[in-house]
Protein backbone atom coordinates (compact mmCIF):
# COMPACT_ATOMS: atom_id res chain seq x y z
CA UNK A 1 0.00 0.00 0.00
CA UNK A 2 3.17 2.10 0.30
CA UNK A 3 3.23 3.20 -3.40
CA UNK A 4 -0.88 3.64 -3.89
CA UNK A 5 -1.92 6.91 -5.00
CA UNK A 6 -3.48 9.56 -2.23
CA UNK A 7 -7.48 9.44 -2.68
CA UNK A 8 -8.41 12.32 -4.16
CA UNK A 9 -11.47 14.31 -4.65
CA UNK A 10 -11.40 13.70 -8.51
CA UNK A 11 -13.14 10.07 -9.64
CA UNK A 12 -9.61 9.00 -11.20
CA UNK A 13 -8.08 9.40 -7.86
CA UNK A 14 -10.13 7.48 -6.32
CA UNK A 15 -10.53 4.56 -8.68
CA UNK A 16 -6.60 4.12 -8.78
CA UNK A 17 -6.96 3.69 -4.78
CA UNK A 18 -9.02 1.04 -5.08
CA UNK A 19 -7.18 -0.81 -7.25
CA UNK A 20 -4.63 -0.61 -5.20
CA UNK A 21 -6.81 -1.57 -2.36
CA UNK A 22 -7.63 -4.66 -4.01
CA UNK A 23 -4.19 -5.88 -5.04
CA UNK A 24 -3.34 -5.63 -1.31
CA UNK A 25 -6.35 -7.42 -0.55
CA UNK A 26 -5.87 -9.96 -3.20
CA UNK A 27 -2.08 -9.83 -1.80
CA UNK A 28 -4.01 -11.10 1.55
CA UNK A 29 -6.98 -13.33 0.03
CA UNK A 30 -6.52 -14.04 -3.38
CA UNK A 31 -10.37 -14.20 -3.84
CA UNK A 32 -10.89 -10.89 -2.81
CA UNK A 33 -12.94 -9.17 -5.79
CA UNK A 34 -14.11 -5.43 -5.84
CA UNK A 35 -17.70 -5.02 -7.15
CA UNK A 36 -18.91 -3.05 -10.27
CA UNK A 37 -21.85 -1.48 -9.11
CA UNK A 38 -21.40 -0.05 -5.81
CA UNK A 39 -21.32 3.90 -4.97
CA UNK A 40 -18.45 3.41 -2.81
CA UNK A 41 -15.09 0.91 -2.91
CA UNK A 42 -16.50 -2.67 -2.14
CA UNK A 43 -14.52 -5.51 -1.82
CA UNK A 44 -16.35 -8.66 -2.03
CA UNK A 45 -14.16 -11.30 0.06
CA UNK A 46 -15.34 -15.14 1.17
CA UNK A 47 -16.57 -15.64 4.30
CA UNK A 48 -14.04 -17.57 5.63
CA UNK A 49 -11.34 -14.55 5.23
CA UNK A 50 -13.56 -12.05 6.90
CA UNK A 51 -11.62 -11.70 10.19
CA UNK A 52 -8.14 -11.56 8.42
CA UNK A 53 -9.43 -8.79 5.94
CA UNK A 54 -10.83 -6.50 8.31
CA UNK A 55 -8.03 -6.98 10.57
CA UNK A 56 -5.38 -5.88 8.16
CA UNK A 57 -7.97 -2.87 6.81
CA UNK A 58 -7.85 -1.63 10.60
CA UNK A 59 -3.77 -2.27 11.23
CA UNK A 60 -2.50 -1.06 8.01
CA UNK A 61 -0.82 2.46 8.50
CA UNK A 62 -2.00 3.65 4.93
CA UNK A 63 -5.25 2.62 5.78
CA UNK A 64 -6.61 2.87 9.63
CA UNK A 65 -10.01 2.42 8.81
CA UNK A 66 -11.04 2.51 12.58
CA UNK A 67 -14.92 3.00 12.82
CA UNK A 68 -16.88 0.25 11.64
CA UNK A 69 -20.34 2.59 11.65
CA UNK A 70 -22.54 -0.06 10.31
CA UNK A 71 -23.06 -3.84 9.89
CA UNK A 72 -25.88 -4.91 8.66
CA UNK A 73 -27.10 -8.22 6.52
CA UNK A 74 -29.05 -8.67 3.45
CA UNK A 75 -31.36 -11.64 2.41
CA UNK A 76 -31.49 -12.78 -0.54
CA UNK A 77 -33.51 -15.79 -0.54
CA UNK A 78 -33.68 -16.76 -4.18
CA UNK A 79 -29.81 -16.97 -3.90
CA UNK A 80 -30.15 -18.89 -0.76
CA UNK A 81 -27.51 -16.74 0.91
CA UNK A 82 -26.98 -13.55 3.21
CA UNK A 83 -25.19 -10.88 2.33
CA UNK A 84 -23.02 -9.60 5.22
CA UNK A 85 -22.26 -5.80 4.90
CA UNK A 86 -19.38 -3.77 6.84
CA UNK A 87 -19.22 0.29 6.63
CA UNK A 88 -15.83 1.36 7.19
CA UNK A 89 -14.48 4.76 8.09
CA UNK A 90 -11.49 6.27 8.50
CA UNK A 91 -11.80 8.98 11.49
CA UNK A 92 -8.58 8.84 14.35
CA UNK A 93 -5.75 9.29 11.70
CA UNK A 94 -4.17 12.40 11.60
CA UNK A 95 -3.22 11.84 8.27
CA UNK A 96 -5.55 12.89 5.94
CA UNK A 97 -5.14 9.74 3.26
CA UNK A 98 -7.94 8.09 3.70
CA UNK A 99 -9.92 10.83 5.28
CA UNK A 100 -13.47 11.31 4.06
CA UNK A 101 -13.56 7.41 2.23
CA UNK A 102 -15.77 4.93 3.35
CA UNK A 103 -15.23 1.53 2.30
CA UNK A 104 -18.14 -1.06 2.41
CA UNK A 105 -16.62 -4.76 2.75
CA UNK A 106 -19.40 -7.92 2.02
CA UNK A 107 -19.22 -11.51 2.12
CA UNK A 108 -21.95 -14.16 2.26
CA UNK A 109 -22.83 -16.59 4.38
CA UNK A 110 -25.39 -19.48 2.90
CA UNK A 111 -28.70 -19.79 4.52
CA UNK A 112 -28.98 -22.82 5.94
CA UNK A 113 -25.75 -22.40 7.93
CA UNK A 114 -25.26 -18.96 8.48
CA UNK A 115 -22.20 -19.12 10.48
CA UNK A 116 -18.89 -16.57 10.81
CA UNK A 117 -16.81 -15.36 12.51
CA UNK A 118 -16.62 -12.19 14.87
CA UNK A 119 -15.17 -9.04 14.28
CA UNK A 120 -15.36 -8.03 17.94
CA UNK A 121 -12.16 -8.42 18.85
CA UNK A 122 -11.02 -5.99 15.82
CA UNK A 123 -13.74 -3.19 16.42
CA UNK A 124 -15.63 -3.45 19.90
CA UNK A 125 -18.86 -1.76 18.52
CA UNK A 126 -19.15 -4.71 16.37
CA UNK A 127 -20.46 -6.33 19.38
CA UNK A 128 -23.65 -4.66 19.71
CA UNK A 129 -24.06 -4.77 15.96
CA UNK A 130 -23.50 -8.24 15.34
CA UNK A 131 -26.28 -8.86 18.39
CA UNK A 132 -28.42 -6.96 16.36
CA UNK A 133 -28.13 -8.63 13.39
CA UNK A 134 -28.05 -11.87 15.15
CA UNK A 135 -31.35 -10.85 16.49
CA UNK A 136 -32.71 -9.80 12.86
CA UNK A 137 -31.65 -12.30 11.20
CA UNK A 138 -30.45 -15.07 13.00
CA UNK A 139 -26.41 -15.20 11.89
CA UNK A 140 -24.29 -16.84 14.26
CA UNK A 141 -21.02 -15.30 15.32
CA UNK A 142 -18.32 -17.77 16.47
CA UNK A 143 -16.29 -16.71 19.27
CA UNK A 144 -18.69 -13.50 19.84
CA UNK A 145 -18.54 -12.95 24.01
CA UNK A 146 -22.48 -12.75 24.25
CA UNK A 147 -25.04 -13.62 21.63
CA UNK A 148 -28.21 -12.55 23.10
CA UNK A 149 -31.07 -11.01 21.69
CA UNK A 150 -30.50 -6.93 21.48
CA UNK A 151 -34.39 -5.30 20.66
CA UNK A 152 -36.88 -8.59 20.83
CA UNK A 153 -37.92 -10.24 23.49
CA UNK A 154 -35.83 -13.35 24.79
CA UNK A 155 -38.37 -15.73 23.97
CA UNK A 156 -39.37 -14.29 20.80
CA UNK A 157 -39.34 -17.37 17.88
CA UNK A 158 -37.75 -16.40 14.17
CA UNK A 159 -36.20 -13.40 13.04
CA UNK A 160 -38.36 -10.86 11.66
CA UNK A 161 -35.86 -9.60 9.07
CA UNK A 162 -35.88 -12.85 7.04
CA UNK A 163 -37.93 -12.37 3.96
CA UNK A 164 -39.91 -16.11 4.54
CA UNK A 165 -40.93 -15.02 8.12
CA UNK A 166 -44.09 -14.99 9.58
CA UNK A 167 -46.20 -14.75 12.40
CA UNK A 168 -49.69 -14.49 13.99
CA UNK A 169 -49.59 -10.78 14.86
CA UNK A 170 -48.68 -9.54 10.67
CA UNK A 171 -51.32 -8.68 8.41
CA UNK A 172 -51.32 -9.70 4.85
CA UNK A 173 -52.02 -7.06 2.02
CA UNK A 174 -55.75 -8.32 0.94
CA UNK A 175 -55.36 -9.03 -2.88
CA UNK B 1 -60.73 21.32 42.37
CA UNK B 2 -61.21 17.43 42.76
CA UNK B 3 -63.68 18.00 46.18
CA UNK B 4 -66.05 20.37 43.47
CA UNK B 5 -65.66 18.51 40.98
CA UNK B 6 -66.85 15.25 42.94
CA UNK B 7 -69.18 16.76 45.64
CA UNK B 8 -70.90 19.62 43.63
CA UNK B 9 -73.20 17.98 41.64
CA UNK B 10 -74.85 15.87 44.31
CA UNK B 11 -74.61 18.51 46.69
CA UNK B 12 -76.02 21.10 44.03
CA UNK B 13 -78.47 19.26 41.81
CA UNK B 14 -81.18 19.05 44.77
CA UNK B 15 -81.30 22.90 45.35
CA UNK B 16 -83.69 24.66 43.46
CA UNK B 17 -82.39 26.12 40.74
CA UNK B 18 -79.29 24.20 41.41
CA UNK B 19 -78.97 22.59 37.93
CA UNK B 20 -78.60 25.58 35.89
CA UNK B 21 -75.61 26.63 38.47
CA UNK B 22 -74.20 23.43 37.33
CA UNK B 23 -74.34 24.05 33.76
CA UNK B 24 -72.24 27.51 34.54
CA UNK B 25 -69.91 25.66 36.38
CA UNK B 26 -69.96 23.30 34.02
CA UNK B 27 -68.98 25.55 31.83
CA UNK B 28 -66.37 27.43 33.42
CA UNK B 29 -64.60 23.97 34.57
CA UNK B 30 -64.48 23.21 30.79
CA UNK B 31 -63.21 26.69 29.60
CA UNK B 32 -60.07 26.68 32.16
CA UNK B 33 -59.86 23.22 31.29
CA UNK B 34 -59.49 23.38 27.74
CA UNK B 35 -57.10 26.65 27.88
CA UNK B 36 -54.62 25.05 30.35
CA UNK B 37 -53.50 21.44 28.19
CA UNK B 38 -50.47 20.11 29.73
CA UNK B 39 -49.36 18.07 27.11
CA UNK B 40 -46.49 15.12 27.88
CA UNK B 41 -43.45 15.16 26.47
CA UNK B 42 -43.73 11.97 24.40
CA UNK B 43 -42.64 11.34 20.73
CA UNK B 44 -41.71 8.08 19.26
CA UNK B 45 -41.04 9.27 15.98
CA UNK B 46 -41.20 11.21 12.52
CA UNK B 47 -44.26 13.35 14.03
CA UNK B 48 -42.99 14.04 16.90
CA UNK B 49 -40.28 16.08 14.93
CA UNK B 50 -43.47 18.23 14.01
CA UNK B 51 -44.66 18.64 17.27
CA UNK B 52 -41.35 19.85 18.10
CA UNK B 53 -41.95 21.88 15.60
CA UNK B 54 -45.52 23.16 16.85
CA UNK B 55 -44.20 23.34 20.65
CA UNK B 56 -40.72 24.44 20.80
CA UNK B 57 -39.84 26.20 17.27
CA UNK B 58 -40.16 29.84 16.83
CA UNK B 59 -42.78 30.12 13.86
CA UNK B 60 -45.42 27.90 15.14
CA UNK B 61 -46.69 28.95 19.11
CA UNK B 62 -48.61 26.18 20.65
CA UNK B 63 -48.91 28.57 23.93
CA UNK B 64 -51.13 30.68 21.90
CA UNK B 65 -53.48 27.40 22.58
CA UNK B 66 -52.27 27.78 26.26
CA UNK B 67 -50.66 24.04 26.37
CA UNK B 68 -47.09 25.62 26.07
CA UNK B 69 -46.41 23.44 29.49
CA UNK B 70 -45.16 20.67 27.69
CA UNK B 71 -44.39 18.22 31.39
CA UNK B 72 -41.60 15.22 31.58
CA UNK B 73 -43.54 13.80 33.85
CA UNK B 74 -47.03 12.01 33.20
CA UNK B 75 -48.59 12.60 36.53
CA UNK B 76 -47.83 16.95 35.65
CA UNK B 77 -50.02 16.47 32.15
CA UNK B 78 -53.41 15.75 31.03
CA UNK B 79 -52.77 15.58 27.63
CA UNK B 80 -51.03 13.05 25.78
CA UNK B 81 -50.07 13.94 21.74
CA UNK B 82 -49.01 10.20 20.63
CA UNK B 83 -46.58 11.53 18.48
CA UNK B 84 -44.86 8.68 15.84
CA UNK B 85 -45.36 4.58 15.42
CA UNK B 86 -46.22 2.68 18.70
CA UNK B 87 -44.56 -0.86 18.62
CA UNK B 88 -45.18 -4.17 20.85
CA UNK B 89 -42.21 -3.07 23.14
CA UNK B 90 -43.82 0.25 23.44
CA UNK B 91 -47.68 -0.09 23.70
CA UNK B 92 -47.13 -1.20 27.39
CA UNK B 93 -45.30 1.86 28.47
CA UNK B 94 -47.93 3.99 26.99
CA UNK B 95 -50.64 2.03 28.28
CA UNK B 96 -48.49 2.79 31.88
CA UNK B 97 -47.70 6.48 30.80
CA UNK B 98 -51.41 6.70 29.91
CA UNK B 99 -52.87 5.30 32.99
CA UNK B 100 -50.30 7.91 35.56
CA UNK B 101 -51.80 10.88 33.37
CA UNK B 102 -54.06 13.12 35.89
CA UNK B 103 -57.74 13.19 35.28
CA UNK B 104 -59.48 14.29 33.18
CA UNK B 105 -56.53 13.18 30.74
CA UNK B 106 -57.22 13.81 27.01
CA UNK B 107 -55.40 11.58 23.77
CA UNK B 108 -54.35 13.69 20.50
CA UNK B 109 -53.25 10.77 17.80
CA UNK B 110 -50.78 12.49 14.80
CA UNK B 111 -50.10 10.96 11.54
CA UNK B 112 -50.85 7.71 9.94
CA UNK B 113 -48.91 5.28 12.25
CA UNK B 114 -51.26 6.16 15.22
CA UNK B 115 -54.24 5.60 13.55
CA UNK B 116 -54.25 2.94 11.32
CA UNK B 117 -50.59 1.69 11.45
CA UNK B 118 -49.74 3.36 8.50
CA UNK B 119 -47.22 2.45 5.80
CA UNK B 120 -46.57 -0.44 8.40
CA UNK B 121 -49.81 -2.18 8.44
CA UNK B 122 -48.64 -5.25 6.36
CA UNK B 123 -45.87 -7.73 7.15
CA UNK B 124 -44.81 -6.19 10.24
CA UNK B 125 -44.13 -8.00 12.94
CA UNK B 126 -44.01 -5.19 15.27
CA UNK B 127 -46.39 -2.40 14.51
CA UNK B 128 -49.00 -1.34 16.54
CA UNK B 129 -52.29 -0.98 13.52
CA UNK B 130 -53.53 1.94 15.05
CA UNK B 131 -53.19 3.51 19.07
CA UNK B 132 -56.46 3.35 19.84
CA UNK B 133 -55.91 -0.51 20.65
CA UNK B 134 -54.07 0.55 23.21
CA UNK B 135 -55.67 3.42 24.70
CA UNK B 136 -58.90 5.83 24.45
CA UNK B 137 -58.11 8.73 21.89
CA UNK B 138 -59.89 12.11 21.22
CA UNK B 139 -58.74 13.69 18.40
CA UNK B 140 -57.17 11.88 15.42
CA UNK B 141 -55.05 14.61 13.86
CA UNK B 142 -54.46 12.79 9.41
CA UNK B 143 -51.12 13.46 7.96
CA UNK B 144 -47.83 11.61 7.54
CA UNK B 145 -46.33 13.65 9.50
CA UNK B 146 -49.15 16.57 10.20
CA UNK B 147 -47.87 20.15 9.17
CA UNK B 148 -47.99 21.77 12.98
CA UNK B 149 -51.12 23.70 11.22
CA UNK B 150 -52.80 20.57 11.27
CA UNK B 151 -51.61 20.25 14.95
CA UNK B 152 -52.94 23.17 15.67
CA UNK B 153 -56.94 22.47 14.28
CA UNK B 154 -56.61 19.00 16.13
CA UNK B 155 -55.64 20.59 19.58
CA UNK B 156 -58.90 23.62 18.60
CA UNK B 157 -60.97 20.51 17.74
CA UNK B 158 -60.08 18.89 21.33
CA UNK B 159 -60.66 22.72 23.08
CA UNK B 160 -64.31 22.47 21.52
CA UNK B 161 -65.10 18.99 22.74
CA UNK B 162 -64.12 19.79 26.24
CA UNK B 163 -65.78 22.69 26.16
CA UNK B 164 -69.29 20.95 24.66
CA UNK B 165 -68.94 17.80 25.90
CA UNK B 166 -67.96 17.33 29.31
CA UNK B 167 -70.17 17.47 32.60
CA UNK B 168 -69.55 17.13 36.57
CA UNK B 169 -72.91 15.34 36.08
CA UNK B 170 -70.97 12.77 34.12
CA UNK B 171 -66.99 12.79 34.92
CA UNK B 172 -65.26 10.74 32.55
CA UNK B 173 -68.12 10.66 30.02
CA UNK B 174 -66.85 12.55 26.41
CA UNK B 175 -67.86 12.66 22.92
CA UNK B 176 -67.44 9.79 20.40
CA UNK B 177 -63.65 10.62 19.15
CA UNK B 178 -63.42 12.74 15.71
CA UNK B 179 -60.86 12.52 12.89
CA UNK B 180 -59.33 16.36 12.86
CA UNK B 181 -58.28 16.85 9.54
CA UNK B 182 -57.23 20.34 7.89
CA UNK B 183 -59.53 21.25 5.46
CA UNK B 184 -58.15 21.81 1.85
CA UNK B 185 -56.12 25.18 1.72
CA UNK B 186 -56.27 26.18 5.35
CA UNK B 187 -53.17 27.96 5.97
CA UNK B 188 -51.75 29.06 9.63
CA UNK B 189 -53.55 32.45 8.94
CA UNK B 190 -57.14 31.16 9.31
CA UNK B 191 -56.35 28.62 12.21
CA UNK B 192 -54.90 32.07 14.35
CA UNK B 193 -58.24 34.00 12.78
CA UNK B 194 -60.17 31.10 14.24
CA UNK B 195 -58.72 31.20 17.70
CA UNK B 196 -58.59 35.22 17.81
CA UNK B 197 -62.56 34.32 17.41
CA UNK B 198 -62.07 32.04 20.15
CA UNK B 199 -60.17 34.36 22.44
CA UNK B 200 -62.89 37.10 21.74
CA UNK B 201 -66.30 34.83 22.18
CA UNK B 202 -64.65 34.39 25.37
CA UNK B 203 -66.33 35.84 28.34
CA UNK B 204 -63.00 38.05 29.89
CA UNK B 205 -62.37 39.39 26.78
CA UNK B 206 -65.62 40.29 25.87
CA UNK B 207 -66.45 41.91 29.42
CA UNK B 208 -63.07 44.33 28.91
CA UNK B 209 -64.29 45.21 25.69
CA UNK B 210 -67.53 46.97 27.36
CA UNK B 211 -64.90 48.52 29.96
CA UNK B 212 -61.92 49.67 27.75
CA UNK B 213 -63.95 50.80 24.97
CA UNK B 214 -61.49 52.66 23.10
CA UNK B 215 -58.49 51.22 24.98
CA UNK B 216 -55.18 50.81 22.54
CA UNK B 217 -54.73 46.92 23.48
CA UNK B 218 -58.76 46.26 22.92
CA UNK B 219 -58.33 47.79 19.56
CA UNK B 220 -55.18 46.07 18.92
CA UNK B 221 -56.52 42.78 19.46
CA UNK B 222 -58.96 43.32 17.04
CA UNK B 223 -56.82 44.08 14.52
CA UNK B 224 -54.86 41.31 15.07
Amino acid sequence: MQDSPPPGEDQAGEVGFAQALLAAAQAIEPATVLRDKSDRITLQVPAAAIAKICQWLRDDPALRFDLLYDHTAIDWPAENRFELVYLLAAVLDPQPRTRDLQVMVTTSVPRDNPVIDTVCGIWPIAEWQEREVYDMFGILYTNHPDLRRLFLEDDWEGFPLRKDYEDDFMLERPT
Amino acid sequence: MGMITDGLPGFLEPLPGGSAVLTKVDQLVNWSRSNSLWPLTFGTSCCAIEMMMASGAARHDISRFGAEVVRASPRQADLIIIAGTIVKRMAPRLRTLYEQMAEPRYVIATGSCTIAGGPFIYHSYTTIRGADEIIPVDVYVPGCPPRPEALFYGLLTLQKMIREGESLRHPGERRRPVLSALPEGMTIEDIQAEMRDLLVADANVKMSEELAEGAHWAQELKDF
